[in-house]
């Protein structure tokens, strides 16, 4: 368990590496979110730890639900969910940990040829000898072969968070490939430090010395004793960051060397091909000899992440509706990291295995014949489980017989092959979907939708048979227009409506497809088989292919019209699409015991994930007195209370001016809530006597005078570096202004 | 080395001549107004009365300040030689004091064959050089202190002047500072303290006057008759040098010469080149090397990078011709590219090219400063909305169109109509 | 140090006083040298004699302290009289012959070409088109052994200024010592590297790659240059005379070593050191050595070296760019099909040459196209006749015209998709709207929906007057805002037009964070309605709180955007709220997020602008607004749909 918890799981990266460049802007706000989410959502982060480590704290929100295991032995249950969750979650994390790697090595492997052949170009002059390479001037040589040659690596991304570690991973491949490797990032490339600053760092990491004077004469006769027959590859991370000018310093400098010293460029750019253009001047352009490559968008990176962990195979944990669609929208529209995705991920497991007293069941789904686990599982549940199994709602709706161990376990054995056959539907319908590309994340999270089961289980009895369908029920399935399941537009009938008009090529690579992707359900594969046959004859008979061609060129409505009448394979195909859907596209929520593997709770991974730092800051300080539970403001309500932090107190008054608060009023309403005595209750600021009487202070009392001053110079400052405010202007000193939002 | 022609053999003798300023002097350090006669006498002067003294030697560049300083000094060496000790300072080289007040304690340790210490403090160092001051003086030793680039010393709070100044009042002391500066109002530079403790006795250095000149080059180029060279050579050679002096066009390129700049280091420069091309088959300098030399020697830059610009860089220097003379306050490459548009527009002319093409044209501008930015501020914005200004004279301008070969005819009429 | 302790040095001046004035009864003339008596004869004067004798054996631990010993010990004597030079340094390059090879120093390879020395015709057919230069470099070098005054080679870029100096010193045979003001980027490194060349030292992982000498001071440097050039022009004589004494008559190097400066103009550029390039103009008259020749390569012409008390010139050699026909010869150089290549290049040369005569661009950009020529040709061997040149044209025109307005075409080997998208982008790159990367309408970029709208409202904000809002943000009364309004509001079309115009010529403005957030509010709560269809499968719980999460992290975004440059932020600390921002997006990216977004920006106008931050301020709800609110109904005829106002209820 220790390895899941080690900060090489997911989570750790992004904080990791906001510490790693800690000059951003809104330091203080951009690097607050990670750990305010950690503190918050680390409800569950920290509890699964404490679970690890001490299983005997659950916190107050969980109690509830716990104790209905707990009188019997449930630290017993508490182990094993433990294991459960270790277990399954260190599944997870190594194949999505196996999928990016998936993606990149592809990119990698280009790369690294590209790199090979550059490498011969420049040698393709002869390799120059050593005194040669040490010598000061230039060696005399075509102008063409000035050029560096630069890799620029497409993250079609502008968060930098998914790939910083691609390029480690990119310059550790090198490296295995016999490269000299030296990452540099923005950081080098500083206008403080300027150019020396980044000679120095590249001399540090490949030469080992730090030497007084950053001479590139000293990389280049390194690079004789290194024995100069590889290619010398710099990897600057994140192009649009770095200082142009030094850049293009740093390019010209290398230019001089390029024959002597064979240094291949490699740089990260996160946004448009323009970037490069925008930030160095042409001499400097001129030297480079571009060469593009691109990652993995992040979009694909998350279909295959999804595919792997929730439809490829169950690992025992998957999540509900609207987690699913949160987890989409927090995707699309916060903040477009895989990071954060696979965080929130693993936040939902924990959470779940926390919280699920059943779920320790969960590691049967990961046993090869999990029904003798289940079973061999189910006859030890006491009483008390058992009935808490059966008393999941989910088994409420349609009532088993008795509360038997059997019935637990074929309840979970079918569960199991419902998700299966539910899985393989969504892939199909991916499939398909692919055609116009759609992204697996939204067909997924529709095919989630509980109503969708709802709507099957009123037509289930329509029945399908082999493929004599009734014309009836041919006319009121076309495109589901009617069909009560699937709304209109909505993903999967537009993926069905895409099937249906597909010309004859992409049609039977789908099938193949489609017959990869139903290995489980043999009724599938028999009527993928027959309409692949199918296929074959219309691949003979001349004249549907022409139909199936110009069916191509019309538009999809006018086609459908035509294939009423015309039964082609697309029908047939659109049909056993509208069929699957039907039978087999069972969402989790419907399936009895689902609860057990299925994670639902929106609203935790909501606040777990948004942490919202400003607001909280805001609120917290609006009532501190939720948090640090004094007796004294206990009684008093929400009045204003000398006791208070004085910081509170500022921001209290601060509600009652504008944008603009004028510096002395908000002062003098200070001092009289600090001076007025504890015992006596609060009441409403009165300003004007109060500021009389602060003016008027015998010599005793200024002392204290200039202490409040001291004390409240010291909140408004922290208020400051929270952002909430803006120190006085030259126009109007005497005022600060409130940075208003969120509020 | 015998293997040379002895026109080869006269190309050395003449170019070491012309690179060995105090063999051009020598001539002339007779008539006894000259500067060289002057500070000659003042200089021995006080070496032999063993006083102090502060002289300026003042004058444009390149009119044989340090030529002159140099070969009154390697004539006093000869006349009486451990009495005197060299100290030179350049206020390029030390205009900052510690390191001059090193640089002088390196010298008088080399002079006097003492151990020099890198490790010194500055104020060792200047202890050090007041004690050898001292020293000297008592020996009858007068240390001469040569400042070149006198007014570089006045710049800071010109301790270094303060000391050694200071240290000429004492009696025991027998020094001379020399300062050579082509400002001439090097002493209005110095502080009071300096300036009262300095012997206001300035040298004034002028450009030398024709005949000067003309002397000079009949004894430079003229090659001796005497064993070194095959006799008849050197005489048809002189002879040929001679009715080159004597030529009406030769006389004019000398006016030429000196109408741009009329400075002795000039006009040697001139001869050199002249005598560089001179070819050694036939052994004699020609009239045409002289031309040539005048050619290379007086160089227009601004035409030359206008005559290498291709035809969009000469559009993107029209239009921001027109600019100016629109009286638009500051224009950057927009404005600039909002110009040539409608240049485009009205004219329809045939290259019409992208904005970074035009971007490249317009930062080769910058790299040949033809153009230049108006100020470095803002180095974060980009380049297209920093505001520019053009280096350029329009009559500048208006020559290089026409000399340039590929200017369309349509840029000379719309700078035509500008002017 | 041995005269440090002023207290010895006072007793043995005074003793050296008694001395010198008895003496200077008898004789007039005191000679130094007969002074010292034999008590300080050890400490104090140092007869010659003696020192080059003990300096080798005794020096060290004798007359020097330790901080001196510690340092590097070959180069013991340049801390004494010049008279021992020449023992110390004979053994010093003793030992450095040892280290290299036999062959004496001059020719070693760091200070001269090791390479065969190339005669004149091969040299001048190397440079089509240079024959006058390479000519009068010859002529101004001149003959071995005779001096020469200072050279100042300028031109443009790529026009064979150094290649063409390295190799005519490679076909003189002489010893020089370059070093490029580019690879030596600030003093320090250019005097040692200059240094070290002389002194034949080689960086190694025994030294721990330090240089020869620790020099950063130009009066150092001027010290060490000269030490290290007497000795290394003693050791050329000396190698002269063996030569000559061996009758190896090979042209010997001569006794002149070359101090070849390059890229000079850079040095303008560096801080502060000002100092550094009038010294190196006025280095040949300071070194007073008639031995050393001075070279200086520069891009920029002579006139562009100011300096307050001006400069001895050095005599200036001109290299202009190449003419139409030496660009041809230099590109038939190596061509392996003559023919087809010439054909080629007569019809890309004259339009390119119309945009940049530099030999390096006009190459990279032929590169590509002369593929694209050979692509119809089945062997390469062939020379083409008219109708296929005319082929061939037909072919390369649509290349050629996209080609030229191209600076940076990047390549790519990797998928096959990438490369149509690009050629559909060229193909699409009409003449008009050219510049921009690939035009594709898609922007290839995956952006966070709230990181789209902030982009978007940072574009408006920076694009658009302040004066139009900032009003708005202060809370005066409102009657005199309202006033304020009503006179703005007449004029404010036109003004808005012409404010526009001139914005975008200076340049996008800057804006603080609060008005960027202000913008950014009111577009997300006016654009509900279009992020609703944007994705319909949001389900209630989600869509309600909607705006909220959206300005969640608003500034995470934010940080983002500045990192990809998409944003630029002012210098001072991001704690004061004075922090000014720039939207440094260019318009078609502005347009293609918008379209992501559906988001009408196109038809944004500044009325509908100006709307937008009312309905913000309803949001901050601050009184003086409404008055104006109404003004702007009044003003800009009520343009307003309702969505706004509808909106302005939800949150």
């Amino acid at each position: 368990m220790a390895p899941s918890a080690t900060p090489d799981s997911p989570p750790a990266t992004p904080i990791s590496d906001n510490e790693e460049n800690s000059l951003q802007p809104f330091f203080v706000l951009h690097k607050g979110v990670p750990q305010i989410s950690e503190r918050k959502a680390s409800g569950p982060g920290k509890t699964r730890r404490k679970i690890c480590l001490s299983p005997t704290s659950p916190t107050a929100a969980e109690k509830s639900k716990v104790d209905v295991v707990d009188e019997e032995d449930g630290h017993q249950y508490k182990q094993l969910r433990i294991e459960a969750f270790d277990l399954v979650w260190s599944r997870i994390e190594n194949t999505i940990k196996d999928v990016l790697r998936e993606i990149n090595i592809s990119v990698f492997d280009e790369i690294h040829s590209w790199l090979r052949q550059c490498f011969s170009t420049i040698r393709s002059s002869g390799t120059p000898g050593v005194s040669e390479i040490t010598r000061s001037y230039p060696l005399f040589t075509d102008l063409t072969c000035r050029q560096i040659f630069t890799g620029l690596v497409f993250t079609r991304n502008v968060e930098f968070v998914d790939d910083l570690l691609t390029f480690q991973e990119l310059g550790e491949h090198l490296k295995s490939c016999g490269c000299h490797v030296c990452n540099l990032s923005s950081l080098d490339f500083s206008t403080k430090n300027g150019l020396g600053g980044c000679l120095r760092s590249l001399l540090r990491r490949l030469v080992m010395v730090t030497p007084e004077t950053a001479d590139i004469a000293i990389l280049a006769s390194w690079y004789c004793e290194e024995g100069n027959c590889s290619p010398l590859v710099v990897i600057i991370d994140d192009m649009e960051r770095c200082s142009g000018s030094v850049l293009a310093e740093f390019i010209m400098l290398l230019s001089e060397w390029v024959i002597k010293i064979p240094v291949i460029l490699i740089m990260g750019i996160t946004t448009t091909i323009d970037a490069p253009r925008s930030l160095l001047p042409s001499n400097a352009l001129q030297k480079l000899c571009p060469c593009k490559f691109t990652l993995g968008s992040p979009a694909e990176r998350m279909d295959s992440i999804v595919e792997a962990v929730l439809l490829k195979s169950c690992f025992g944990f998957t999540v509900g509706y609207k987690v699913a669609n949160f987890l989409r929208n927090y995707f699309l529209k916060q903040d477009g990291t895989v990071t954060s995705f696979i965080r929130a991920l693993k936040i939902a497991c924990a959470k779940h295995f926390y919280m699920e007293p059943l779920s320790f069941m969960a590691r049967g789904f990961l046993e090869d014949d999990s029904q003798s686990f289940w079973s061999a599982k189910c006859v030890h549940l006491p009483e008390g489980v058992l009935k808490c199994a059966f008393d999941l709602p989910s088994c409420e709706k349609n009532k088993m017989a008795e509360e038997t161990s059997e019935n637990l376990a074929n309840g979970l054995s079918d569960l199991k092959n419902s998700v299966k056959n539910w899985a393989s539907v969504v892939l199909c319908l991916y499939e398909a979907g692919k055609f116009q590309n759609m992204l697996l994340l939204d067909i997924l999270c529709e095919a989630l939708d509980p109503a969708l089961c709802n709507s099957n289980a009123l037509d289930n009895h329509v029945e399908i048979g082999n493929d004599s369908a009734k014309p009836s029920s041919l006319d009121h399935y076309p495109l589901g227009g009617q069909y009560a399941g699937l709304r209109k537009g909505s993903f999967i009938s537009q993926a069905v409506s895409r099937v249906r008009d597909l010309p004859l090529v992409p049609l039977s690579q789908l099938l193949k497809n489609w017959r990869k992707q139903s290995k489980e359900i043999t009724e599938l594969q028999d009527k993928v088989k027959e309409l692949q046959s199918m296929l074959k004859h219309e691949e003979n008979g001349k004249s549907l292919t022409r139909a199936a061609a110009d069916t191509l060129k019309r538009p999809s409505r006018s086609a459908w019209n035509m294939e009423k009448d015309t039964k082609t394979v697309n029908d047939k195909a659109a049909r056993l699409m509208l069929y699957m859907v039907r039978k087999y596209l069972k969402p989790i929520e419907c399936v009895p015991f689902h609860e057990i593997i299925c994670f639902k709770l929106v609203d935790i991974l909501q606040s777990t994930l948004i942490g919202d730092p400003r607001r909280r800051i805001q609120l917290d300080l609006l009532n501190s007195r939720n948090y640090l539970q004094c007796n004294c403001c206990s009684k008093s309500g929400d009045a204003i209370l000398p006791s208070m932090h004085d910081t509170s107190i500022l921001y209290t008054l601060a509600q009652e001016h504008g944008d603009l608060i004028n510096l002395h009023d908000w002062f003098q309403s200070f001092k009289t809530i600090v001076l007025q005595p504890i015992t006596k209750g609060k009441q409403k600021v009165k300003k004007s006597p109060s500021s009389k009487k602060g003016k008027y202070m015998n010599d005793s009392q200024d002392t204290s005078e200039a202490l409040i001053q001291a004390r409240f110079c010291r909140a408004l400052t922290e208020l400051r570096i929270t952002g909430l405010f803006r120190m006085p202007s030259k126009r109007r000193p005497d005022f600060v202004q409130r940075v208003a939002f969120g509020l | 080395m015998g293997g040379e022609s002895p026109a080869e053999k006269a190309l050395v003798l003449l170019r070491s001549r012309l690179c060995n300023h105090s063999y051009i002097l020598k001539h002339f350090s007779d008539s006894s107004d000259s500067n060289y006669s002057k500070l000659k006498f003042t200089l021995s002067n006080s070496i032999t009365e063993a006083c102090n003294n502060s002289i300026l030697l003042l004058g444009p560049r390149g009119c044989g300040k340090n030529a002159v300083l140099d070969l009154v000094l390697s004539d006093l060496q000869v006349e009486h030689s451990d009495l005197i000790s060299v100290i030179r300072l350049n206020g390029l080289l030390h205009s900052d004091d510690n390191c001059a007040l090193k640089e002088i304690a390196r010298q008088l340790c080399m002079e006097h064959q003492l151990l020099f210490s890198k490790m010194a403090s500055s104020d060792d160092n200047s202890h050090f050089m007041i004690a050898m001051l001292r020293e000297c003086g008592l020996a009858h030793k007068t240390i001469i202190f040569v400042l070149d680039e006198f007014d570089l010393f006045a710049q800071g709070k010109q301790r270094l002047l303060y000391s050694l100044l200071d240290a000429l009042q004492s009696v025991t002391s027998q020094a001379v500072v020399i300062g050579i500066s082509c400002r001439l109002d090097a002493d209005q530079l110095l502080e009071k303290r300096v300036r009262s403790r300095f012997s206001h006795r300035k040298l004034l250095f002028l450009p030398p006057s024709k005949e000067y000149l003309h002397r000079l080059m009949g004894n430079i180029l003229s090659l001796p008759t005497d064993s070194s060279f095959p006799y008849e050579y050197a005489i048809a050679y002189n002879a040929k040098l001679q009715n080159i002096l004597g030529d009406q066009i030769f006389t004019e390129i000398i006016n030429k010469l000196s109408n741009a700049d009329s400075s002795l280091d000039h006009f040697l420069r001139f001869l050199f080149c002249a005598v560089c091309y001179m070819d050694l088959d036939s052994g004699f300098l020609s009239i045409e090397n002289f031309k040539t030399a005048l050619l290379s020697i007086q160089r227009q830059p601004k035409l030359e990078s206008i005559k290498d610009c291709s035809v969009l860089e000469l559009y993107i220097l029209v239009c921001m011709k027109r600019l100016e003379v629109k009286e638009q306050n500051s224009y950057n490459f927009n404005s600039i590219m909002k110009e040539y548009k409608v240049i485009h527009d009205s004219f329809k002319t045939s290259d019409f090219y992208a904005q970074n093409v035009c971007l490249r044209a317009f930062e080769h501008l910058i790299q040949h400063e033809l153009i230049s930015y108006m100020d470095n501020r803002g180095q974060n914005q980009s380049v297209e909305f920093r505001p520019v200004k053009l280096l350029l004279s329009s009559h500048e301008l208006y020559q290089g169109l026409k000399s340039n070969g590929s200017c369309p005819a349509i840029l000379q009429k719309l700078i035509d109509r500008e002017i | 140090m041995i005269w440090k302790d002023l207290g010895r040095l006072s007793r043995m001046i005074i003793h050296l006083r008694r001395l010198s004035t008895l003496r200077a009864v008898n004789s007039q003339r005191i000679a130094p040298r007969e002074l010292p008596s034999s008590e300080m004869y050890h400490f104090f004067w140092i007869r010659r004699e003696t020192k080059v004798s003990d300096s080798l054996l005794g020096a060290e631990n004798f007359f020097f302290p330790e901080e001196m010993v510690d340092e590097e010990t070959p180069q013991v004597t340049k801390r004494m009289t010049r008279s021992c030079f020449s023992t110390t340094h004979s053994n010093s390059s003793t030992e450095t012959r040892k280290k290299s090879d036999p062959r004496p120093l001059s020719t070693t390879d760091d200070s001269v070409i090791g390479e065969e020395p190339t005669n004149l015709d091969t040299l001048l057919s190397c440079f089509p088109g240079r024959r006058l230069q390479i000519v009068e470099l010859l002529h101004l070098i001149g003959p071995l052994n005779c001096p020469m005054l200072p050279l100042f080679l300028y031109g443009g870029a790529s026009t064979g200024k150094t290649s063409i100096l390295l190799q005519v010193f490679r076909h003189l045979k002489r010893p020089f010592v370059y070093s490029s003001c580019r690879t030596c980027y600030n003093p320090r490194i250019l005097f040692e590297s200059t240094l070290n060349q002389l002194l034949l030292h080689r960086r190694n992982m025994e030294n721990s790659y330090s240089s020869a000498k620790r020099c950063e001071r130009p009066a150092d440097f001027v010290n060490f240059l000269r030490e290290a050039l007497t000795d290394f022009i003693n050791n050329l004589k000396g190698y002269v005379r063996k030569s000559n004494l061996k009758e190896s008559v090979e042209q010997g190097d001569g006794r002149m070593v070359y101090l070849i400066f390059d890229s000079v103009e850079l040095i303008r550029g560096w801080d502060k050191n000002s100092g550094i390039i009038s010294l190196l103009f006025k280095l040949h008259d300071i070194l007073k050595m008639p031995d050393v020749g001075l070279i200086f390569i520069s891009n920029t012409s002579p006139d562009t070296y100011y300096s307050n008390t001006g400069y001895v010139e050095p005599i200036p050699v001109h290299f202009p760019d190449y003419k139409e026909d030496d660009l041809i010869q230099i590109f038939m150089r190596n061509q392996k099909n003559q023919k087809l290549y010439s054909s080629f290049l007569e019809t890309v040369l004259r339009p390119f040459s119309r945009i940049t005569k530099q030999a390096d661009e006009l190459s990279t950009a032929f590169q590509p196209l002369f593929e694209k020529y050979c692509e119809p040709i089945s062997d390469m061997g062939i020379a083409p006749n008219d109708d296929m040149k005319r082929m061939l044209f037909g072919h390369l025109r649509p290349h050629i015209a996209s080609a030229l307005n191209e600076v940076f075409k990047v390549s790519s080997v990797s998928s096959v998709k990438v490369e149509a998208i690009e050629d559909k982008a060229r193909r699409k790159d009409s003449i008009m709207k050219l510049g921009t990367g690939d035009a594709s309408n898609e922007l290839d970029l995956h952006l966070s929906i709230s990181a789209k709208y902030l982009l978007i409202s940072a574009f408006l904000a920076s694009r658009n007057r302040a004066t139009l809002d900032a009003s708005l943000f202060d809370s005066t009364g409102g009657s005199d805002s309202r006033k304020r309004r009503r006179k703005s509001s007449g004029t404010t079309m036109e003004h808005k037009e012409n404010a526009e115009k001139e914005m975008l010529m200076k340049g996008p403005g800057t804006f603080p964070l609060e008005r960027l957030l202000a913008v950014f509010q009111c577009l997300i709560s006016v654009d509900e309605s279009s992020v609703e269809e944007e994705q319909q499968a949001a389900s209630q719980l989600e869509s309600e709180d909607r705006e909220m999460r959206l300005m969640s992290d608003v500034l995470l975004q934010l940080s983002t955007l500045c990192n990809a440059n998409f944003i630029s932020k002012g210098g001072s600390c991001p704690l004061e709220g004075s922090t000014r921002y720039r939207c440094n997006v260019s318009e078609e990216m502005a347009m293609k997020v918008a379209r992501r977004l559906k988001f009408p920006l196109s038809k944004l106008s500044a009325a509908k602008f100006a709307e937008l931050l009312m309905v913000y301020v309803f949001h901050t709800g601050s009184d003086s607004i409404l008055i104006f609110h109404v003004d702007v109904f009044q003003t800009w005829g009520g343009g307003i749909s309702r969505s706004p106002c509808a909106s302005i209820s939800a949150p």
